[in-house]
């Protein structure tokens, strides 16, 4: 009996850990969200190019894209261009989009939209960049206010971070001369981001320039620069303003290096607009839809894999161990008394047809003129088969004069009485009796009573929108209510209604 | 809330045992599923006792076809009294008690005349199953009558009261008189409407009793005490218990038997899930005297000993006897 008891205790523990594992990938690994309430950020991206192409020209315009290669995931992406050809091609690290044309004259607007979320990305490459660059030659008074401004930078730092940020910090310093001098009275990002590469290659650091888009709606914005640099393990950001690091989470990189975003061949003016705003996602939508566009196989080998009226099929099934474990629970602990295990939640799966209220008073009325006939057939002292039978034959009669008069008296209600529920109360009907042979009346009227209460109970819990979300995503519960049910086989403890049973020992 | 839990505690230190409890440490331990046939079919119970030799109402013939019906009057032959059941029923339905001749027909207990015709039809719905869990095909079995012990006219009503040992791999651990009331129609199951009454496993005298789950000292009809009763020949009943366990190997059961005026005590039927309001008839819980078995099994495995049905008994009776009588 002990080896059994560690048996039993080993499989309890296999179980439920098993199932809280493989929940615990699914909701922190994977990233599947908890609820299907739960919404992603959806985020959509217009950049509007214009420009004047010049007549009797061909026309060639290329311009960065986001390179997609981070913890973004793109979920749609389209260039938008009348009379253009497209090619994309991917180069150091960036995307590039080429649009050409044999000829265009006058104002030429192009779109590039990308709609991406910022979840579900799958493993990140490792990042790799230079770590070594050669010196900017430099002469004169600029040699002297960079060397002059180098030699505190060193003394302040440790390391590549911190050598950088102390780097920024002083070519923004406005009091400073040397500073000022390397700057050349232009306080322009750019230009302080080319004195910051100048000192730092004279230290020998590499810096590479990143243009970033700022994810936040309804704001007007052009691309923010960006420096970063590569330790040997990663990238660091900075902010050439503020000597900051770190890229904040709402940036999103949209290309690297020294080029323009824009060129053009054949025009004048480019410009371009930014334009963003974001809409919520279902997040459960938003990672199929993210399934669909990349390799990732988050959902594949869920139950979302399955087409979609056998998922609807599923959600019902998965939750029926929810119903049974309502009745174990019910029975077991509570010693309420219902007509099996499994007919109550089989009334409730039938509940789901005919709505809870109108099902309860159908269950109820059938099921009193099922066994009032029953009574009455007890007269003439019929066989069980025969009895049972035309008690079965009743009951259909029965059902097809309430959907009938429900029907002309306009309650649509009554006709939901479909194949499934009716074959449930007979079969109740069947098993009431016979409950009713061996136990007497009041027993079983105990018994549908309680078996009534039983149904209405899993019935709700069963219907429960966020359980049954929760139960289908991540099925793996139900291994953990495998194990609460194998612990609820060896319980010996008292039933509740045990302890109003064995009240009179207690009156002494 | 903490009502509850201190009645728990309060029947945990009883240690009266639930259904829980019941299943998972008794039934399911010691009752093996396929022997269940034995105790379900008394017709297969009677022949195992009777192999073992211990008393049954004898059994005068079985029925199992529509054909064997004719075979009716050769077996009944010239007896005024006998019993006509289903071998697999359930809660006492179906059972024709025929007390006496009358001219050429019958007369029932309760006073009835009925004909021969009638008789072959009650056997022919017992057959199709009338009267059977599930209405499977059943088999008659008729049987001697008991005619119950003149002790019992006073504190029961109708029919016939029966004694249920409970017996845990032999030791008899409680006993209970079952005494049919006007509520449950003569029959003596407590769910029924029958009252326990329980009784001192040594002596054999009864205790106070427990009718719909209160506990009682009078018979609500005859209205006269139920306890303080010495029941006869008691030592028959308990050797005729603990010998119940070599009959049908089931290691946790209720033994329902008869004190019969002239044949003693005999054996009516075996249930292989004895409820448990045997405990609320004794004001005393199962765990603590099962757990003494146990533990007094375990002893004797350890030295490789096996009592004999008689040794159990004494022992039985040593631990869970001689009760003081209860104050009034």
């Amino acid at each position: 009996m002990r080896s059994l008891n560690l048996h039993l205790k080993v499989l309890i523990t296999l179980l439920v850990s098993l199932g809280i594992l493989i929940t615990a990938y699914q909701i922190f690994i994977l990233g599947i969200p908890m609820t299907e309430d739960e919404t992603d950020d959806l985020w959509n991206i217009d950049a509007r190019v214009e420009f004047q192409a010049n007549p009797r020209e061909p026309v060639k315009l290329q311009m960065f894209v986001p390179p997609l290669n981070q913890d973004y995931v793109s979920l749609n992406e389209s260039f938008i261009s009348n009379n253009y050809g497209v090619s994309v091609n991917r180069a150091e690290g960036n995307r590039k989009v080429t649009w050409s044309a044999r000829r265009a004259s006058g104002k030429q607007t192009l779109y590039y939209r990308l709609v991406l979320t910022k979840r579900y990305s799958g493993e990140q490459a490792k990042a790799s960049g230079p770590i070594f660059r050669d010196s900017i030659p430099v002469e004169g008074a600029e040699k002297i206010a960079a060397e002059a401004l180098l030699a505190p930078i060193r003394q302040h730092s440790a390391d590549v971070e911190t050598f950088i940020s102390e780097t920024i910090k002083r070519v923004n310093n406005e009091n400073d001369d040397n500073a000022k001098l390397l700057l050349g009275g232009d306080a322009s990002t750019a230009n302080k981001a080319q004195a910051i590469e100048l000192l730092l290659s004279i230290a020998h650091v590499p810096m590479q320039r990143v243009h970033t888009i700022r994810l936040a709606a309804e704001i007007q914005q052009s691309p923010e620069l960006w420096l970063r640099s590569f330790n040997g393990d990663r990238w660091l950001y900075f902010n050439p303003e503020t000597g900051e690091q770190g890229l904040p989470t709402d940036r999103m990189v949209w290309w690297t290096g020294d080029e323009p975003l824009v060129s053009v061949e054949g025009g004048r003016q480019p410009q371009v607009s930014f334009s963003l705003n974001n809409s919520e996602m279902n997040a459960i939508r938003l990672a199929k839809l993210t399934d669909e566009n990349t390799d990732a196989d988050f959902l594949e080998y869920s139950l979302y894999g399955l087409p979609l009226q056998t998922q609807q099929t599923f959600m019902i099934m998965v939750m029926i161990p929810i119903g049974v474990l309502v009745i174990l629970i019910l029975r077991n602990l509570g010693g309420l008394q219902t007509l099996g295990t499994f007919t109550p939640v089989l009334i409730a799966l039938a509940f789901r047809e005919t709505q809870l209220g109108f099902g309860i008073i159908l269950f109820t009325v059938i099921t009193a003129a099922g066994l009032s006939l029953r009574s009455y057939l007890e007269h003439l002292k019929l066989q069980m088969l025969p009895r049972l039978s035309v008690v079965l034959t009743f009951v259909v009669v029965l059902i097809a004069v309430i959907s009938l008069f429900s029907h002309k008296l306009g309650l649509e209600r009554g006709l939901s009485v479909a194949l499934f529920p009716m074959v449930i109360l007979t079969m109740t009907i069947e098993r009431l009796s016979i409950t009713w042979e061996e136990r007497g009346g009041s027993h079983a009227f105990k018994v549908a009573v309680g078996t009534l209460f039983a149904a209405t109970l899993a019935h709700l819990l069963m219907s429960v929108p966020e359980l049954v979300y929760f139960v289908f995503t991540f099925p793996a519960i139900l291994l953990i209510l495998v194990g609460f049910m194998l612990a609820m086989g060896r319980y010996r403890g008292y039933r509740l209604t045990e302890l109003f049973r064995f009240k009179a020992f207690l009156k002494d | 809330m903490f009502g509850l839990i201190k009645t728990w505690k309060a029947l945990e230190a009883k240690g009266i045992m639930g259904i829980n409890r019941r299943n998972a440490d008794y039934v399911l331990k010691y009752n093996k599923r396929h022997l269940y046939p034995i105790v379900d079919d008394k017709i297969i119970t009677k022949e195992r006792a009777i192999q073992a030799g211990i008393n049954v109402p004898e059994m005068y013939g079985v029925i199992d076809t529509e054909k064997g019906i004719d075979k009716l009057r050769e077996i009944i032959g010239d007896r005024p009294d006998f019993v006509v059941k289903p071998a697999q029923g359930a809660g006492g339905d179906g059972i024709l008690v025929i007390a006496d001749r009358f001219e050429d027909r019958y007369r029932t207990v309760s006073g009835k005349i009925i004909s021969h015709e009638e008789i072959e039809q009650q056997i022919s719905s017992i057959l199709s199953g009338l009267y059977s869990l599930g209405g499977h095909r059943d088999r008659a079995l008729i049987e001697y009558r008991v005619t119950p012990d003149q002790i019992f006219k006073s504190i029961s009503y109708e029919g016939v009261p029966d004694i249920r040992i409970i017996v845990l791999m032999g030791y008899p651990v409680m006993a209970m008189l079952r005494l049919p009331t006007r509520q449950s129609g003569g029959k003596a199951n407590l769910h029924q409407g029958a009252i326990g009454v329980g009784v001192d496993l040594a002596t054999g005298v009864t205790l106070r009793g427990t009718w719909l789950n209160n506990k009682i000292t009078k018979h609500p009809d005859t209205t006269n005490a139920v306890d303080g009763v010495q029941l006869p020949n008691w030592d028959g009943f308990m050797r005729l218990a603990a010998g119940c366990y070599e009959l049908c190997g089931l290691g946790y059961i209720g033994v329902d038997m008869v004190l019969d005026q002239e044949k003693g005590p005999l054996i009516l039927e075996l249930n292989a899930r004895p409820g448990l309001n045997i405990q609320i008839a004794n004001d005393c819980g199962l765990t603590h005297r099962a757990h003494a078995v146990e533990a007094r099994l375990a002893e004797l495995a350890a030295k490789g000993i096996q009592e004999t049905p008689e040794e159990r008994m004494r022992f039985a009776q040593e631990l869970f006897g001689h009760i003081p009588a209860a104050p009034l």
